[in-house]
């Protein structure tokens, strides 16, 4: 028995905003799905199976939302799973779509992931309706604040990924916080939400969904425009609270990394990875994720940053696209990340296209930073 | 269809009870650990483990993270969890085993319904838009169904009767099981008062809390664990449109399909084992698969979805008792579903046969 | 950015779910301990770990633990993490003025519990590694609402803060693995 090959050959992104007040739920996936189905050449009745990914319900306040969707998913008579993750889902739902590809079980596979929280109360939703709610970053600051400690990084460095992230992202007609002249000052001087994280150094929430088509060779080979092939494919999680764990580098985040590195054959991740799209909500992630995922040494993390080595024109860009840090619709985050590492392999990526992108690498990460879900993809199929 | 032997070595499930005291990773623990002891591993041989479970019948967001600690998650483990039933997951631990470098999988379901009013939460599955408003439950939908199946001359209140009868009667038997009575007759059901007409209390399903859990394992490796491993034939699952208005509700096509993609070809079955969790909707289900009560195949010999409905794990329960038969040799084929969404829009079917 | 000029018809559907659901036992004697001023965990049979408040198993061996394995440990400990919140107005937030929420590590625990006041110290002083004891609310003052089977469990509302006793502040190496 062979495994099948398995590539992106489309991507759809819906125009993210905080309030898509102008589209139902149905509508706001359609958005996402159609421009997939345009960019793959390919119609509804293409696809065999469906595979949606979502954060909580209780953002938009419908039980497995996916249910009263199946229709406008084009999933009657199909196969409609359903993948959560907390905040690793959209990166799940892509790998667990390629799955259906890789084993054989369907040719092509529609993955798509949402969040539509303005028709919710996503707050309410993560305070599980319970009174005190701080938000996500409240959870997230104390081990970023450890990483400041640990590493010796200077302050500025958190500015200097939200600037970077945010002029990224004008860049992106998708994105949903754009700030082309957005300077350190400006982030430096923004509330302090949770020390050590400023409002400009933290995500927005955002309305939105992502979509993906993943088929086999043959699928491939029926489209005119390149695809981007997995190489290696991983998730991981551990527990979210015991003695004993790293919650500043996550071990599960550790094996993710180690993981779609030996299926890809990296073995140097930073001179070998041309781009890469990182699940940073909050500045600090940036640095962290470089060390968390061995693409840095540590301690060693902030000064990629520093340098300008992550930027648009360095040698190891991350989040071209803006990334989470401008665009955060919870849900469709993590697929994100594989979209756009596959449109950078594609050479799609337009405005912030990476020049000659051979090899992606995407991220996505949730919960109290124990589910991570990791991807390669290449311009070429594996061997 | 791929070629590739998977079959269940190992399960377990959790009395189905009324009101646990326990929460539900607490139910999870001894059943995720008895499941791994049956099939004889060590917990890190698993290589993929998938949970099924749902924040709004827990309520609260992220509930299953909790769920991970049955499993056991340190150090990492390679794991998903779907937001439906256990069976769904079983599905997604079954496919990832296909890929030929793990051998062994674990998958689990769990939900508890008891802290809150099933009919209310399972409302706001509804499309917000257009159904949820009119405060339609999900027993007066079964209503609706009901009163379709009898105006199309398929069924008779009485056939509705037969089905719990069968349910508890077989019940008895099962020490899972929630609702059990050997002694039920269809006459003393008639009698009964209406509950929501034309059903009666009996042909809805209990309240329950339960968890389940399932350890797979391919070719040698199963045959190596288990001295008669239940072969997973095909596993298949299918949707159909939402809104009620749009399907023949005495009829479900998605679950004839998905038997059909999963390899069961009409022929002979020991076993068959169904979630359906209405007594007319046994019915309907019976008759997508070209089956019925009074045919040679065994009907839910568990006593089904009517003695026992742990939401989220029920139709990985159904999955495990058909294992179960084949694994101490009381049948060699068998069929097991489990179903999600109102009124039977979602359903999956697992075909398994001993060797 | 463009927004779209005309105005959408926003239809309200508001939805109330009620849950009734029981502390788990192990859970309800550590808030009857905690209401009489006395902290419990369940040291784990396989690996002796202290589990504050017990989950009634341990998760890292997946082995149950019983009202025998119930261990006292005392109110004092070291913070271990921290974060200064300034309120945003979420949902059910109270809080008007920036806020200490930290994790504190018990001593003779090795679990922290989180979201704790830290008193003493100003706000620039905050550091990982203080000492700290609970300051107990007053008995009659002390409630349990709000503790859930849930996540870690909570603490409740029975203490007004952990107050930094003045020790000198604990090495890094005994608490660097309890930073949650």
């Amino acid at each position: 028995m062979s495994n099948e090959r398995c590539a992106i050959i489309g991507v759809g992104q819906t125009n993210f905003k905080k309030r898509r007040d102008d589209v139902s739920m149905p509508g706001l996936l359609r958005e996402a799905i159609d421009r997939a189905l345009e960019d793959a050449e390919l119609t509804l009745r293409d696809v065999d199976a469906v595979v949606i990914g979502k954060a909580p319900d209780a953002f938009e306040g419908v039980v497995t939302p996916e249910i009263f969707l199946a229709d406008a998913l084009g999933a009657t008579n199909k196969p409609l799973l359903r993948v959560h993750t907390a905040g690793s889902v959209g990166g799940s739902t892509c790998i667990v779509g390629a799955h259906h590809v890789i084993a054989g079980i369907h040719g092509t596979v529609l993955a798509v992931s949402w969040e539509k929280q303005s028709e919710g109360n996503a707050q309410w939703g993560l305070a599980g309706g319970r009174s005190g709610g701080i938000g996500a970053g409240g959870a997230f600051a104390p081990w970023m604040r450890a990483y400041i400690e640990r590493s010796g990084a200077p302050e500025y460095i958190g500015w200097m990924v939200a600037v970077k992230d945010r002029r990224n992202a004008a860049k992106n007609p998708y994105a949903h916080l754009k700030m082309p002249d957005i300077t350190l000052e400006q982030v430096k001087e923004s509330p302090m939400l949770w020390d050590p994280i400023r409002f400009q150094e933290s995500c927005p929430s955002s309305d939105g969904a992502c979509a993906v088509i993943l088929t086999n060779e043959e699928g491939a080979r029926r489209s005119s425009k390149p695809a981007a092939w997995f190489h290696g494919l991983s998730v991981k999680s551990e527990l979210s609270n015991f003695p004993g764990r790293n919650p500043v580098k996550p071990q599960a985040g550790v094996e993710c990394a180690h993981d779609v590195y030996r299926q890809a054959g990296i073995t140097n991740p930073r001179s070998e990875i041309d781009v890469a799209e990182l699940y940073v909500p909050f500045s600090w992630y940036e640095p962290m994720w470089l060390e968390g995922h061995d693409i840095a040494g540590p301690g060693e993390g902030w000064k990629m940053v520093d340098s300008g080595e992550t930027d648009l024109g360095g040698n190891f860009p991350v989040n071209p696209s803006g990334g989470v840090l401008s665009t955060n619709a919870i849900g469709a985050s993590g697929m994100v990340r594989f979209a756009e590492a596959a449109l950078q392999v594609r050479g799609l990526a337009g405005e912030h296209q990476i020049p000659g992108v051979r090899t992606a690498l995407a991220q996505a990460y949730g919960g109290a930073a124990n589910y991570f879900a990791m991807g390669v993809l290449r311009t070429t199929p594996p061997q | 269809m791929p070629a590739t032997d998977i079959a269940i070595v190992g399960f377990a499930q959790s009395p189905s009870l009324r009101d646990a005291n326990p929460s539900e990773v607490q139910l999870l623990v001894p059943v995720v650990t008895q499941a791994i002891e049956m099939a004889g591993i060590n917990r890190r041989e698993i290589g993929f483990t998938c949970a099924g479970s749902c924040d709004y019948l827990t309520g609260g967001p992220f509930a299953f993270v909790s769920n991970l600690e049955a499993a056991g998650a340190w150090p990492p483990i390679s794991e998903s969890h779907v937001e439906a039933d256990g069976a769904w997951a079983m599905y997604e631990a079954w496919m990832r085993l296909q890929e030929g470098d793990i051998d062994i999988a674990l998958a689990f379901g769990s939900g508890k319904s008891s802290p809150s009013n099933p009919a209310e939460v399972w409302a706001q599955q509804l499309d917000p838009y257009y159904l949820a408003p009119l405060g339609v439950d999900p027993i007066s939908l079964a209503g609706i169904q009901a009163r379709a199946l009898l105006d199309s001359g398929k069924a008779t209140e009485e056939d509705f009767a037969k089905v719990v009868v069968n349910s508890r009667r077989n019940a008895a038997a099962n020490p899972n099981a929630q609702l059990k009575d050997a002694d039920t007759t269809v006459e003393a059901l008639l009698a009964e008062p209406y509950f929501r007409t034309p059903l009666r209390k009996h042909d809805c399903p209990p309240i329950s809390d339960g968890a389940v859990a399932v350890v797979m394992a391919r070719g040698d490796k199963a045959r190596e664990l288990c001295s008669r491993p239940a072969w997973i034939r095909g596993m298949d699952h299918r949707i159909e449109a939402h809104q009620p208005g749009v399907r023949d509700l005495t009829s479900s096509p998605s679950t004839a399909l998905a038997a059909r993609k999963a390899g069961y070809d009409g022929g002979p079955l020991d076993v068959v084992e169904l979630s359906g969790t209405f007594s007319p909707q046994e019915l309907i289900l019976l008759d997508a698969l070209g089956l019925s009560l009074d045919g040679d195949t065994k009907v839910n010999p568990s006593g089904g979805a009517l003695a026992g409905n742990p939401i989220m794990a029920v139709g990985l329960v159904r999955i495990v008792e058909a294992a179960a038969r084949i694994i101490d040799g009381s049948a060699n084929r068998v069929l097991a579903h489990a179903t999600g969404g109102p009124l039977l829009q979602q359903n999956l079917v697992c075909l398994m046969e001993g060797e | 950015m463009t927004d779209t000029p005309k105005e959408h018809m926003v239809m309200e559907h508001l939805v109330t779910l009620t849950y009734h659901e029981r502390l788990t036992e192990n859970l309800n004697r550590y808030a009857d301990n905690l209401l009489e001023g006395r902290i419990i965990g369940a040291k784990c049979p396989s690996c002796g770990r202290v589990f504050v408040p017990s989950k009634g198993y341990c998760s890292l061996c997946v082995v149950p633990t019983t009202e025998a394995d119930e261990v006292e440990v005392p109110d004092t400990g070291i913070v271990t993490g921290f974060t200064i919140v300034s309120p945003v107005n979420y949902y059910g937030q109270k809080k008007t003025e920036p806020f200490v929420f930290a994790s504190v590590l018990l001593d003779g625990a090795d679990t922290t519990l989180g979201g704790m006041d830290i008193t003493g110290v100003p706000h620039s002083e905050l550091r990982s590694g203080l000492r700290v004891k609970a300051k107990w609310k007053p008995r009659e003052e002390r409630s349990v609402e709000g503790m859930s089977n849930r996540g870690w469990g909570g603490f409740g509302d029975v203490v007004e803060s952990f107050e930094v006793t003045g020790e000198p502040d604990a090495d890094e190496e005994t608490y660097k693995e309890h930073l949650f």
